[in-house]
């Protein structure tokens, strides 16, 4: 049953690769462009799970339950995360996906991720995770809070998301430009043409729902997860304790292998080395992507992506400190950048070779 | 009517459009500029940020693997 985990981590990677679904660049374009489309693909993800992981509870295939709310973890741990994700450029997810796509900068901000989640699950920096961690408050979502039905907030995310869909849909269409095909039927679709990104959201979604019962069933009682993962499987290679292998250390496993596959098949992976700024910057911010990740219990799938479908009050405050977090990584990094060098004719030359 | 080539191999996201909005500001109505990059989500910010803008793709095509070039016109 363990295997199941690998061909989830598969399918995942495999159409986040070809939707072209970052969760960072999601949360950054609310900054940069002030657009939310891909925000919205997102809470698409987290509405469609939603229904399904409550269809789950209640069929007693699964049960949910919240424990307590570690409030200052979340807050500072989600920040450090937003923050980061814009250093490593990509999330969790989007790190292991792109590593899959030959990026070595990628691969060295995969590397830091998984160490450092390690050191603070269970190495040096335990003991502070944990204190941290220990600041909670018993309220752990807002169904128990207000004593209601959980389906009621089903009903409202579900609502809303679809609003906020069709505005997006509603939008005068545009032909997107697209190179000429070279494929035909099932391979155009699957390795070629541009996917939708509310399409994409609903498949990820479904995913999402199907890491439930497959995980529950090997004994690992949650959906889908990357930071423990990660950190197990670096304690596994230290350890070689095979009882660290679960069904999450396969999941993100998977994700590679997908993602590899449809970044091969489509004629969009090779190995690319970054420049030594973008290697600090890569290493830098998967170590911070760790540490937050760590103490915020959970990345952008984690938190933002999972728990928020349990409604809990970890995963929407997690949620909310990453786009902060995002923000002032835009600002520092992007928006910086952006004005230091300058835009306009200056710095053209310098870049650009004109031809007339 | 000149055009421009920027060169934006190595860099990802979202610096290839970054980099494609300040060049493009710099140049006048009618001229093209061709953009070259290798990260795989530009394939889908470049052409959506030239339709959105209503700049005509004059040309897109994949060099190689992860390799992609397209050219824009500022209208």
């Amino acid at each position: 049953m363990l295997i199941s985990g690998l061909f989830v981590g598969m399918a995942l990677g495999f159409v986040m690769q070809r939707g072209r679904f970052c969760v960072t660049g999601a949360f950054r374009d609310v900054w940069i462009t002030r657009n939310t489309r891909w925000l919205t693909a997102f809470l698409v993800v987290v509405a469609v799970q939603s229904v399904g992981i409550f269809a789950l509870d209640a069929a007693g295939v699964i049960s949910l339950n919240s424990g307590p709310f570690p409030w200052l973890a979340t807050i500072v741990g989600g920040f450090i995360f937003g923050f980061a994700i814009i250093l490593a450029g990509g999330c969790a997810t989007g790190t292991y996906y792109r590593a899959g796509e030959g990026l070595v900068g990628s691969w060295l901000a995969l590397i830091t991720y998984a160490l450092f989640a390690a050191v603070m699950k269970t190495g040096p920096l335990s003991g502070f995770n944990t204190s941290m961690r220990s600041v909670t408050v018993e309220q752990s979502n807002f169904y128990s809070v207000l004593n209601v039905s959980p389906w009621i907030f089903v009903a409202l995310l579900v609502v809303g998301v679809t609003l906020a869909v069709r505005h997006h849909l509603n939008k005068p269409r545009f032909k997107l430009a697209a190179p000429p095909a070279s494929k035909t039927g099932l391979a155009h679709l699957l390795f070629e043409k541009p996917w939708n990104a509310f399409a994409t959201a609903v498949v990820i979604g479904l995913i999402a729902i199907a890491a439930w019962p497959l995980s529950w069933a090997t004994g690992r009682e949650a959906g889908l997860g990357i930071t423990t993962p990660s950190s197990n499987a670096v304690n596994y290679l230290v350890t070689g304790d095979p009882e660290l292998v679960d069904w999450g250390v396969l999941l993100v496993a998977g994700i590679l292998v997908g993602s590899y596959i449809a970044a091969k098949g489509s004629g969009e992976f090779r190995i690319r080395v970054p420049d030594a700024a973008t290697v600090v910057k890569s290493l830098g911010g998967g170590a911070l992507m760790g540490i937050g990740a760590a103490l915020a219990g959970g990345c952008t799938i984690g938190n933002a992506m999972v728990e928020t479908a349990q409604f809990s009050f970890q995963g929407w405050t997690a949620l909310v400190f990453m786009i902060l977090g995002t923000g002032a990584g835009a600002r520092l990094t992007i928006m910086n950048r952006r004005s230091s060098s300058g835009s306009g004719p200056a710095n053209v030359p310098a870049r650009a070779a004109a031809l007339s | 009517m000149a055009q421009v080539t920027l060169q934006t191999n190595g860099q990802v996201c979202p610096f290839p459009l970054v980099e494609a909005k300040d060049t493009m500001a710099s140049l006048a109505t009618g001229d093209e500029l061709v953009i070259n990059f290798d990260c795989t989500q530009a394939t889908d910010a470049i052409p959506r940020w030239a339709a959105e803008n209503n700049y005509p793709v004059t040309d897109f095509s994949k060099i190689g693997p992860a390799e992609w070039s397209i050219t824009v016109r500022k209208a």
